[in-house]
């Protein structure tokens, strides 16, 4: 049968010949096979890739520069394993972990949290047991450190849900963040060990506008509660029980904000609003005594082009009352539940916290390495002296509550604080009075609403 | 035939519905779900709605959102009224002035939001200095309540007024110059004029201005995550910020998105006359 031409509007309108059906399979079996090689190839490749590969996410911060300049490619050079480098804001970042680990996409293999997003991933299957992937703990590392991995907690206050389940580590610490004390050598001869010390020589040396004896992050939330914890915890209070009722609002925790109080009069005027960005540059211009703040203030005290007290700040643990008590707030990576390459994130987590390396990040820079060995390294130290001081404040730290629900109860203690120090600083008497009002409300809220939650009384 | 109209609309409908009534319908469900570590665990009834209405910070934050809108819409739009007066005559240099007046507009709200938090800053701002040079002392501004939310009104005016300015100098211009010269011409001053027949014209426009920028108001978020975040205390922590937190912070998504429909709700409440006010006004006006 002869074929003749077909229009578009006859050709569904008369029957297919043998001979177009047999064109029409031929061509549609060639494309199947032929899409199908296409298609499996490059994903064999990708997948080749991507084993020989890791992908990290994480939020900016000064702190990992080193890590992201110099250390992903050192990993890259002994290993063979590419490192995937992507970092972002950290709300932005909380988020996409969040939503990669529990859709489990598989865009990131290392999470580089916060430590107090650990109860909330691990109790989320967000990120793996490192247990049970065989992540092998190098003893060298400082054990608080470590313990900021384990879910539940080791020690401290355990949600019900969890009270019977053994500790498992889900994530592990790649730098020790803690408080310290930063001091004027010139008004301080050596490190103050109490806060009656800082009280004494702030009230002596305290001229106004030219030199404050204490220094504060005074705004709501986070940062006036991380001025707090180390009073309240060097006065024996905690922030919660281990029954989970709060453990601030008795005599131990007044006595701590009365002793903050006790400073306003040689702080500076406006600290009720204060960051770290207005904290930290009140010693840096050689304004302050001395005050309390995470390690990532060491890479400026000796900078030129940021400090003009260059060689006159040191460090030391956080003053103690009845003990010391600095917060330890980690930079922690966890292996993501959807990883594609879980043990090279393994093999990279084991890498990065080993001695060797970790002594090479102490010399680098001087960052809060993780391990003893690192943080007491004779050619760091004398380079850069503040790596002992964070040894001490990692081994008498304390942690913060271990639960999701940190961040609210976080929220509520940190709007009273501030309450109370606006109060203070107005009324400038009746310190006891206002530190106990203000703590009793943030008590009974806190109580409230981990009642409504559920799960802890 | 007579359907093909309609069927041409149904891509553009079916976009619009994926990006306002999907995540309506979305965050109204969630807000009847409960929410732990990150995880959808089950219907929760209205028990959200029940902690959110018990939960006084949530009607302190309703509270200060109302507050604020109250405040700063009425000033931002008499600002914007009489700037547009000024500018809708013929000015030497009109354009110009246009131009400036609307810059603050363009600027994005996070970098306003940092500009202020500057000039705000106790230790570094110009606020203080400026203030301190006047007599005035320092008032450390963003460390009292009353400053930090004076504060925060303040620049809501300075970055939303350019708006106003813009929506009631169109409605100027489109307004029929008859009844203006009319009344002119029977010797009416210009106040007379003013308030007896372009107030009465312009009113339609003033009104949709109002209703623009109050929802907007409502929802102001940028500029005081910025400045502020929300405090001192509680004092300039809008619904906007404390939902934000709720949501993304505490993880307590349900209750966030119950405190929003609630916000939804009180809005059309509102919305609803008003719209219906600015229909009786344009047919009283025409």
């Amino acid at each position: 049968m002869s074929e003749t031409p077909v229009s578009a509007a006859t050709a569904f309108e008369r029957p297919l010949t043998r001979r177009e059906v047999l064109k029409r399979g031929a061509l549609g079996g060639t494309a199947i096979v032929f899409g199908s090689a296409i298609g499996f190839a490059p994903k064999r490749a990708w997948a080749a890739e991507k084993a020989s590969s890791i992908t990290i996410g994480t939020f900016q911060d000064p702190a990992l520069t080193p890590i992201r300049d110099y250390f992903n490619g050192l990993f890259t050079k002994e290993t063979g394993i590419k490192v995937n480098y992507h970092e972002t804001s950290y709300n932005a970042w909380y988020q996409n972990a969040k939503n990669d680990g529990l859709n489990k996409t598989g865009a990131y293999d290392i999470y580089i949290m916060d430590d107090n997003w650990v109860p909330e991933f691990a109790a989320g299957r967000i990120i793996q047991s490192l247990d049970k992937l065989g992540f092998k703990v190098n003893p060298d590392i400082l054990p608080k450190g470590v313990q900021q991995g384990l879910w539940p907690p080791k020690v401290g206050a355990k949600m019900k849900a969890f009270a019977k389940d053994t500790p498992e580590l889900y994530a592990i610490v790649n730098i020790d963040d803690v408080e310290i004390l930063y001091y004027n050598k010139d008004y301080f001869p050596k490190a103050p060990q109490t806060w009656d010390d800082i009280y004494r020589v702030g009230k002596k040396d305290f001229k106004p506008g030219k030199l404050y004896g204490w220094s504060a992050r005074g705004v709501k939330g986070n940062p006036i509660v991380q001025t707090y914890l180390p009073l309240m915890s060097s006065y024996g209070a905690n922030f919660v029980n281990p029954d989970w009722t709060p453990g601030f609002a008795g005599p131990e925790g007044v006595a701590a904000l009365e002793r903050l109080f006790s400073f306003i009069p040689f702080m500076p005027p406006g600290v009720a609003e204060f960051d770290t960005s207005q904290e930290v540059p009140v010693l840096l211009q050689g304004k302050c005594t001395a005050l309390t703040e995470y390690t990532g203030s060491v890479h400026v005290i000796d900078d030129p082009t940021q400090s003009k007290v260059v060689g006159k700040i040191d460090t030391a643990a956080t003053p103690k009352q009845e003990r010391h008590g600095p917060a330890i707030g980690t930079f922690i990576c966890g292996v993501a539940s959807g990883a594609k390459n879980s043990q090279g994130a393994l093999q990279y987590l084991e890498w990065f916290t080993s001695s060797r390396i970790q002594k090479q990040f102490a010399r680098r820079g001087g960052s809060a390495a993780v391990t003893g060995s690192a943080l007491h390294d004779p050619v760091a130290v004398k380079k850069y002296r503040w790596l002992p001081a964070i040894a001490d404040a990692i081994n008498t730290s304390i942690p913060k509550p271990r639960t999701p629900d940190e961040p609210k109860m976080e929220d509520i203690l940190g709007t009273a604080l501030n309450e109370a120090l606006i109060e203070a600083i107005a009324k400038k008497s009746g310190y006891q009075a206002i530190a106990q009002k203000h703590l009793s409300s943030a008590a009974s809220q806190i109580t409230a609403y981990l009642k409504q939650q559920g799960g802890y009384f | 035939m007579a359907a093909t109209p309609y069927a041409l609309l149904v891509p553009a409908l079916l976009a619009l519905a994926a990006v306002s009534l999907y995540p309506i319908f979305y965050g109204v469900r969630a807000s009847l779900h409960k929410y732990r570590y990150g995880l959808d665990m089950g219907s929760a009834g209205k028990q959200n709605y029940t902690d959110v209405y018990h939960d006084p910070v949530f009607w302190e934050a309703m509270k200060t959102t109302g507050k604020f809108v109250l405040l700063a819409v009425p000033i931002e739009t008499l600002l914007g009224l009489l700037l547009a007066l000024l500018v809708a005559r013929e000015l030497r240099f009109g354009s110009w002035i246009r131009v400036a007046l609307i810059l603050p507009m363009t600027i994005a709200p996070v970098v306003v939001g940092v500009i202020w938090r500057l000039m705000y800053a106790s230790d570094i701002g110009i606020v203080n200095p400026l203030f301190s040079h006047l007599g005035l002392g320092t008032p450390d501004l963003l460390a009292h309540y009353t400053g930090a939310f004076l504060g925060l009104v303040a620049v809501d005016v300075w970055e939303w007024t350019p708006l106003l300015f813009l929506i009631i100098l169109a409605g100027l211009h489109s307004l029929p110059q008859d009844p203006i010269e009319a009344a002119q011409v029977d010797g009416a001053t210009r106040l007379q004029t003013f308030f007896h027949h372009t107030l009465p014209l312009l009113m339609p426009v003033l009104l949709v201005a109002v209703t623009l920028r109050t929802i907007d108001a409502v929802g102001t978020f940028d500029q005081i995550f910025v400045l502020t975040g929300g405090g001192p205390g509680t004092s300039t922590q809008l619904i906007s910020i404390y939902s934000y937190n709720t949501a993304f912070l505490f993880t307590q998504y349900g209750q966030a998105m119950a405190m929003l429909v609630t916000l939804l709700a009180c809005l059309l409440a509102l919305m609803i006359p008003a719209v219906q006010l600015i229909r009786r006004n344009s047919r009283a006006a025409s």
